[in-house]
């Protein structure tokens, strides 16, 4: 078998994907109409958060913009739109093998003379690409609402090079998920119930300074605070700070290394067998 | 290279925790022939089927395909091996020509070759007019034919259909005969699975009864039927005052020779002879001699249906299965073993 079969292999079952996610109503639901209602609704709900005041004595206050880098809330909150978006996208991937096995697609793959590994791969390229596509539409959205990135161009591919990084890493913990319970309410609940923990026990959605002491030390620990770092500071703080944006992306390396793993021994054994 | 495409010995495949789905089965496909397996539900078909294409891994014994061995082998197999399974493996979300495509990409065939390949197919299998549109769309027979066109890609040597014709109506079945007919005319040796009698008789050169994981009998259709050895004559009888028509049938035809077993059966007897047809007029002579008078007579050549019950002490029933269209979203299928 040559590179140029295993590259068309991968090729193929990638366009698949990526046509059948198009193809189906929830995708454009999920890209394009929850990130504008999350957009809508929570900068306009929380719009005021912008206006605490956060004492640090001696009658002296902190503003948000001090804590933040940035007097909007709606510049803010874009990156918590992303990592909303990319993680629900991401934790939706593995359903895709479940109906694969249910349908008997699988085994049309598993009869096929290509690698394997293939069908793996292909599968997280269209993930990958998804989720690039879906972070282009909500950074359409944001800059139309008027937020713009302070780090320029690098810091807009680094933006896009972390959403998808981060995608793929947590399409590796659906999968799992997906070939472990080989049951679609399974891989959506769980993901469900994963998604606004994470999401809200980070400095995602709020400054670190804001939030209550519990909720401070839980989000040390979360993944997800250092990811919204890295983007808050792409987003919002000129000049590149690589500090920031490194570890965001050791993270999500960590964590990549961790589902891909699992993922593919998981694999391994769904194929063979 | 020799005659047999396909070597099986002893195969035994055990599920977990402990189903012997295939226990022991051992047989041979010939090249250019249209081999069938003939059995119920949960036979073991599916299972044996599942070996040969590499698609699980055995228990014990051995499974040679072409010379090359499932256990060592499994990747040359695949490339000249198709195989439409039971349950229909096509993109809902694609349309025909897309499936096509996706599988012509697949099995590597060259672009320059393949939009060729897929009229031709699409051509064969009736699709034409219904080739752009999704497949989610499709009725059962389409989907089942676009299924069968799928693994018609590779052009293989050897084609595994797995219950070919199971929940399609009687016109899209006689179409899906006819290809598999016309394959096999042009040397496609094709291994398939039914659970028809009608479809074993009327496909198979060469057929396996299979029950609960074992061969029960094996042989062409027509020497199975033959080693019923007998045509079966029913008959039963009007009131006309005897008080045992049966024993004084069984008497009165006891001296004809040339019948082989007379047998009490509800409402009359049955009598198995060879060549009954030409034993009839005797029949009724001798019955009309011992002033019996004959309700009803049916003569009938032995089926699969009896060999079936021969071979197994039991009546085999097809189960019809409902086309599968589109799963609901989420639902689970259970799947076949």
């Amino acid at each position: 078998m040559t590179a140029g079969e295993f590259v068309s292999e991968v090729n193929a079952i990638a366009s698949r994907w990526i046509k059948k996610t198009l193809r189906r109503p929830p995708f454009l639901f999920f890209s394009l109409v929850q990130p504008i209602v999350w957009f809508v609704l929570f900068t306009q709900a929380f719009s005021s958060i912008s206006n605490i005041r956060t004492p640090i004595g001696g009658g002296r206050f902190l503003t948000f913009a001090d804590i933040t880098g940035t007097s909007s809330y709606l510049t803010f909150f874009s990156a918590a739109v992303i990592i909303q978006t990319v993680l629900a996208s991401a934790m939706q991937s593995g359903v895709g093998f479940v109906t694969d096995m249910e349908s008997g697609f699988l085994d049309k793959l598993k009869v096929a003379p290509i690698r394997r590994s293939s069908i793996l791969l292909g599968k997280l390229m269209s993930d990958g690409a998804r989720i690039l596509l879906q972070t282009f539409v909500i950074l359409v959205l944001a800059f139309i609402l008027g937020v713009g990135i302070a780090t320029g161009v690098l810091g807009l591919v680094l933006l896009f090079g972390i959403a998808l990084a981060f995608g793929i890493a947590w399409s590796g913990i659906s999968t799992f998920i997906a070939l472990a319970t080989k049951n679609s309410e399974s891989t959506l609940m769980i993901s469900l119930l994963t998604t606004f923990p994470l999401l809200f026990l980070s400095t995602a959605v709020m400054p670190k300074p804001l939030l209550p002491d519990w909720v401070q030390s839980v989000a040390g620990y979360n993944p997800i605070s250092y990811i919204a770092d890295g983007l808050h500071g792409l987003i919002i703080t000129p000049g590149l700070d690589w500090s920031v944006v490194g570890l965001a992306f050791l993270i999500i390396a960590a964590v990549g290394f961790v589902t891909l793993s699992a993922t593919t021994t998981m694999f391994r054994r769904a194929v063979s067998a | 290279m020799g005659d047999k495409i396909i070597e099986v010995r002893d195969l035994v495949k055990v599920y977990d925790p402990d189903v012997r789905a295939v226990d022991k089965i051992s047989f041979d496909v010939n090249r250019g022939e249209i081999f069938g397996f003939l059995g119920p539900n949960g036979a073991g078909k599916t299972t044996t089927i599942k070996v040969l294409t590499t698609l699980i891994r055995k228990t014990s014994g051995t499974a040679i395909v072409d010379g090359m061995n499932a256990d060592h082998e499994p990747a040359k197999i695949r490339q000249i091996i198709g195989y439409a399974a039971q349950e229909v493996g096509i993109d809902d979300d694609l349309t025909g020509r897309e499936n096509l495509r996706l599988q012509c990409a697949l099995y590597h065939v060259h672009k320059s070759e393949a939009e060729t390949r897929i009229a031709e197919l699409l051509k064969t299998i009736d699709l034409e007019d219904a080739a752009d549109r999704r497949a989610g769309t499709y009725s059962g027979g389409m989907r089942k034919r676009l299924d069968l066109a799928m693994a018609l890609v590779p052009r293989p040597k050897l084609l595994f259909l797995d219950e070919p014709t199971t929940g399609l109506d009687p016109q899209n079945r006689s179409a899906v005969w006819e290809y598999i007919r016309k394959l096999n005319k042009q040397g496609m040796t094709i291994f398939l699975t039914t659970q028809y009698m009608e479809e074993a008789d009327r496909l198979a050169d060469r057929l396996s009864i299979i029950d609960h994981g074992k061969i029960m009998a094996e042989g062409t259709p027509a020497s199975l039927k033959a080693s019923i050895g007998a045509d079966v004559v029913t008959l039963s009888f009007k009131e006309n005052g005897n008080p045992n028509p049966k024993a004084a049938a069984k008497d009165a035809l006891g001296r004809l020779g040339r019948i082989r077993e007379i047998q009490e059966v509800d409402g009359g007897i049955a009598i198995y002879a060879q060549d009954a047809p030409a034993l009839v007029p005797q029949i009724v002579l001798a019955l009309n001699d011992a002033h019996l008078e004959i309700a009803e007579l049916t003569l009938t050549h032995p089926t699969l249906d009896d060999v079936f019950m021969k071979y197994t002490g039991r009546k085999m029933r097809a189960e019809e299965v409902t086309p599968k269209g589109r799963t609901p979203w989420g639902a689970r299928r259970r799947r076949a073993m």
